[in-house]
């Protein structure tokens, strides 16, 4: 994985526009400033890493961005249209798709459904024609099940298709749960700590997968991870949060080097 | 008469009964399959369905026009509950939604029974009562429709259910919400669906008891036969339900001929409630239900 992608190859990929950009936001839970003032801007077909310290606010800023909460002041503007927060179904409508920390799949449902439920906002047939299976309304899970294919294909998870979720091991179900994201055909992939709790081997697995999807789909991607070397090979940016705020912003290097970054994961030399 | 008719008389009988059972059973597992949440309020719900078509039918207006009204109040009441009920209580424990089903319970018994008052009205549709031979065995005819009508009800929902977007975004929504949430469901609308669904469902079969019973109180009872069929069949199976509903059935009437005699009778009352036991004991997420992983 050291091999593949060195920290310091520049990206090769466009990075292009603004896609996201969020502005001064604050949340907090009871008297707890969960997030306090943060601004980042996350840019078309870019990798940006959130990282910090436990209870820094990563997780609460991610789902700000995908509606699960409702920040208590600040603007997100995605794809150029200002919102003080989207619903979540209106995220996911609007090209937003996400992973959790801790496993969020249908589990009794198989591999195949989960990763079909993720394609449920681009269905456009009426309910009527839904329940009747008519014409288009089939001509459409045709379709669906195309790109469901493709994705299953692609994450190599053929043998498990059939498989009902909760029956899997913890490193497969990371990856049904990636692929159902994927399905979305998402513009902007959120995903939170996508390689806790894997071994060696899975965790380079998810990496590659990661960097696939964002040279082949050039799909925007920002991702909490704890590990360092994964964020440092993998992201073209990072993002530092403690305490709810923002402490610094810049390329894998500059926020290595960042003095303030080391004093949030350090503490200060005395 | 043969004994052998006879036999096959009584299991008929039962499983047309039965059938009967799973019409409302079918209601239980809609709202759990859809919310995980046990309504309570369900036998409420065939009651209320059943007075207020009654009510219109009173009033005058013929039987197509009396079902499209009351399924527009069912659908209306599912749009409540959501706004009411359900909404303000997303992410609370099931117990906590278990007991506001118990509200919305009171609240439809109390407030049918205001409107339409609490006589026994009786109901006919035109679905003729009389009981036909086929062969040897006598079959009540009304029985029939039911279990014609039971049956259909059946099918498509569980087509539904299986094949189409909305009824895997049911069957997600049912699984995980947060999970559900991020995938773009709106469980709000959902929720509306699936109540309205229960609603309509909860229509057919008070139309069905009222006809038999009388439109009353005790329609609202028959829920609890519904119990033993969701514990056998599993609460999240639709086949299940109606499988369920079919054993009970029969199960109570063979043993009420044939085990009545020697224990005295009335098995008839009990018969369900011990047969939900022993599966109970043997397994519990009943026969059809989905298997209970636990990881740890």
């Amino acid at each position: 994985m050291r091999d593949t992608v060195s920290p310091t190859t520049p990206p090769l990929r466009p990075i292009g526009e603004v896609l996201l950009k969020v502005e001064d936001i604050r949340l907090s839970f009871g008297g707890i400033r969960a997030l306090d003032g943060v601004s980042f801007e996350i840019r078309q077909g870019e990798i940006l890493a959130i990282i910090g310290p436990n209870g820094a606010g990563k997780s609460s800023l991610l789902n700000v961005v995908n509606g699960f909460y409702r920040p208590r002041e600040g603007t997100i503007t995605y794809k150029g249209k200002p919102h003080r927060g989207m619903r979540t179904h209106e995220a996911a409508a609007s090209g937003i798709a996400r992973t959790f920390q801790n496993i969020a799949l249908f589990k009794s449902m198989s591999t195949l459904d989960n990763i079909m439920t993720g394609r449920l906002t681009k269905m456009r047939t009426g309910l009527l024609a839904q329940a009747l299976y008519l014409g288009p309304a089939q001509a459409q899970e045709i379709e669906h099940r195309r790109v469901v294919e493709k994705v299953i294909d692609f994450l190599e998870i053929e043998a498990i298709r059939k498989v009902p979720v909760g029956k899997l091991p913890y490193g497969l179900q990371k990856r049904v749960e990636l692929a159902r994201a994927l399905a979305a055909e998402p513009d902007l992939l959120l995903l939170d700590e996508p390689m806790a709790g894997m071994n060696i081997e899975e965790k380079q697995d998810m990496c590659r997968f990661i960097l696939d999807v964002n040279d082949e789909f050039g799909t925007t991607i920002a991702l909490i991870e704890h590990d360092m070397s994964v964020v440092m090979d993998i992201s073209d940016r990072v993002v530092v949060l403690d305490y709810g705020r923002k402490i610094a912003d810049g390329t894998p290097d500059e926020v290595r080097r960042d003095p303030a970054v080391i004093e949030a994961y350090l503490g200060v030399a005395h | 008469m043969t004994p052998v008719s006879f036999i096959i008389e009584v299991t008929v009988g039962g499983l047309l009964t039965g059938v009967m059972y799973s019409l409302v059973a079918l209601g239980f597992v809609l709202i759990y399959k859809a919310s995980g949440v046990f309504n309570y309020a369900q036998g409420s719900m065939v009651l209320f369905a059943a007075l207020s078509f009654v009510g219109q039918l009173e009033l005058g207006m013929p039987i197509w026009l009396a079902v499209l009204v009351t399924v527009a109040i069912m659908v209306a009441l599912a749009y409540v509950v959501e706004r009411l009920v359900l909404r303000p209580l997303v992410n609370q424990e099931q117990i906590t939604l278990f007991m506001a089903t118990i509200g919305i319970s009171f609240f439809l018994d109390g407030f049918g029974q205001e409107i339409w008052g609490s006589d026994v009205h009786t109901l006919n549709i035109g679905i003729p009562q009389n009981p036909i031979f086929l062969g040897d065995v006598l079959i009540n005819q009304f029985d029939l429709i039911a279990a014609v009508v039971a049956g259909s009800l059946v099918a498509a929902l569980a087509l539904f259910f299986q094949y189409t977007r909305v009824g895997r975004a049911l069957r997600a929504v049912a699984d995980d919400h947060q999970a559900a949430m991020s995938v773009g469901i709106p469980l709000k609308s959902i929720w509306v669906v699936v109540w309205s669904a229960a609603g309509i469902v909860a229509l057919v079969a008070g139309i069905m008891w009222g006809s038999k019973l009388g439109v009353q109180f005790s329609v609202a009872l028959v829920a609890l036969k519904a119990l033993p069929v969701l514990i056998l069949g599993g609460f999240t199976s639709i086949p299940g339900a109606i499988i369920g509903g079919l054993i009970i059935g029969a199960g109570e009437k063979l043993s009420e001929v044939f085990l009545g005699p020697m224990l005295g009778g009335g098995i008839e009352t009990w018969f369900a409630y011990m047969l939900a036991m022993l599966v109970l004991l043997i397994r519990p997420q009943g026969l059809f239900g989905e298997r209970i992983i636990e990881r740890v």
